[in-house]
């Protein structure tokens, strides 16, 4: 009899899916000859792109909740990445600083000004410490950014399984493949060390870390053959097409994922699955609008849309 | 007059509207909290989840109707207290059991199927309908439960 938490938030979250862009609108989006044609029949569809807002309403109906907070971890992040090195290029971290986080632009600035990392959240003090000492002591930049990288795809699976929540596992977990997969295969075609590889592959319960690592090194065609051995097999048949096709698997993968969750009345599950959908709905906006400046032809732009919620 | 009969009916009558009650406080709790979500973002569909909001509301009104009867029944209400022995108290207490132990489960299982039916109406609001029946089947089971409790009392003799 119990889990009823958040009736009222999974309510209102059901009551909001029925204006995330269907697959009717897509098509007619697609159909559109130029950009400001599409700009247009978008205005009309009162379509958001702004997933601070869509944040702000779900932080308004779960101000408790700590899962939802796992969804903003790879933001979190990048800030981290950004600031660090805004900070030491002598720049305005403000420009490359992206909302929604859960931490404020003022106090990352001033854990790395006051090198008083415990401001931070304890999900990323460490992380930042030693990013920071990596990067000002190796000046390697692109070492500390894979060491960040590595560091908040073990955070958000550490989180996630400190909450027990099974859906926020599951996303954490292939955030992480998806992140490993994407890192490995890179890292094979750029012939890059056992080293590099080792900050830079995180590592998950469903795709092993040291395996994943021996296959990369071998080169590309004995890493897809290791994929094709796991769970993932999917993904090496993507990663032959084309790394384009990989990466738009890894975005309907997590819409499958969300999809889990429409059917739950209740619970953070169906608030969690609105946030990746309108993550999604977002990221084939933008796909639309540079595939209209590009000139790409419809069946292109319909090749590259993702997966949708509704 | 014995005292512990008597004190026995009453807490059957208390327990048949205290459980009902918290059962059917509960159930229209959740769901006035769903449909409070629903109606922050649309307004409009207020009486729609108003209908959904008040299914889990009659097993309270059961449980009422349950203790009215016991009540009038030993006398209680009419100002002539039948005097009770032990054994018809306990029958009395037995007897408001069905619809205290059903009301509140019923109660609480109807609020949780009619939240989800919210969920229906915020998305689909032409499928109201849909989720009125499916948490209106829990009902049964609180109707048998209130049938079983009228059907003891009335055969008590007292």
């Amino acid at each position: 009899m119990s889990n009823t938490e958040y009736a009222s938030a999974v309510a209102a979250i059901k009551a909001m899916e029925s204006t995330l862009l269907s697959r009717n609108d897509i098509e007619q989006l697609i159909n559109t000859s130029t950009l400001n044609e599409l700009k247009t029949l978008l205005e009309s569809k009162a379509a958001s792109d702004d997933l601070n807002e869509v944040w702000d309403m779900l932080s308004a109906y779960a101000p408790d909740c700590e899962e939802l907070k796992i969804l903003l971890y790879r933001n979190d992040f990048h800030n981290l990445k950004a600031v660090l090195k805004a900070m030491l290029s002598g720049r305005d971290p403000a420009h490359y600083y992206i909302a929604p986080s859960n931490v404020p632009l003022e106090t990352l600035v001033s854990a790395f000004s006051s090198k008083e990392f415990d401001l931070l959240p304890k999900y990323m003090a460490e992380t930042a410490e030693k990013a920071y000492e990596t990067a000002t002591l190796t000046l390697d930049g692109q070492l500390s950014d894979s060491y960040i990288d590595s560091a908040a795809l073990a955070a958000m699976q550490k989180s996630a399984d400190e909450t027990g929540n099974a859906f926020m596992q599951k996303f954490a977990q292939l955030i992480t493949v998806c992140a490993d997969i994407k890192t490995a295969y890179r890292c094979s075609v750029m012939n890059k060390s056992r080293q590099f590889l080792e900050t830079a592959v995180c590592g998950s319960r469903e795709l092993d870390k040291e395996s994943l690592i021996r296959a990369a090194l071998a080169g590309t065609d004995p890493l897809l053959s290791f994929l094709e051995g796991t769970v993932y097999k999917e993904t090496a048949e993507m990663l032959k097409e084309s790394p384009a096709q990989f990466e738009k698997w890894c975005d309907d993968v997590m819409i499958d994922h969300a999809e889990s969750a429409r059917v739950m009345a209740f619970g953070i599950e169906p608030l969690a699955a609105y946030y990746i959908a309108k993550e999604a709905e977002i990221k084939n906006l933008r796909i639309l609008k540079v595939c209209k400046e590009c000139g790409a032809d419809r069946e292109t732009i319909t090749e590259r849309m993702r997966k949708l919620y509704v | 007059m014995n005292s512990l009969g008597l004190a026995l009916a009453i807490i059957g009558a208390a327990c048949a509207s205290l459980f009902a009650g918290i059962g059917s406080a509960k159930g229209v709790g959740l769901v006035g909290e769903a449909a409070a979500g629903v109606v922050s973002v649309d307004p409009n569909k207020f009486s729609k989840v108003l209908i959904l909001q008040l299914l889990p509301g009659t097993q309270g009104l059961y449980g009422l109707l349950t203790a009215i009867l016991m009540l009038r029944k030993i006398g209680i209400l009419g100002g002539d207290v039948v005097d009770l022995s032990t054994a018809q108290g306990l029958m009395f207490l037995g007897a408001a059991m069905p619809i205290a132990i059903v009301g509140l489960f019923s109660g609480i299982a109807q609020g949780r199927a009619a939240a989800a039916g919210v969920g229906i109406t915020a998305k689909k609001p032409e499928h109201n309908g849909k989720g009125i029946i499916m948490a209106a089947m829990v009902e049964t089971y609180a109707i048998l439960a209130l049938l079983v409790s009228i059907l003891i009392i009335n055969n008590i003799a007292v």
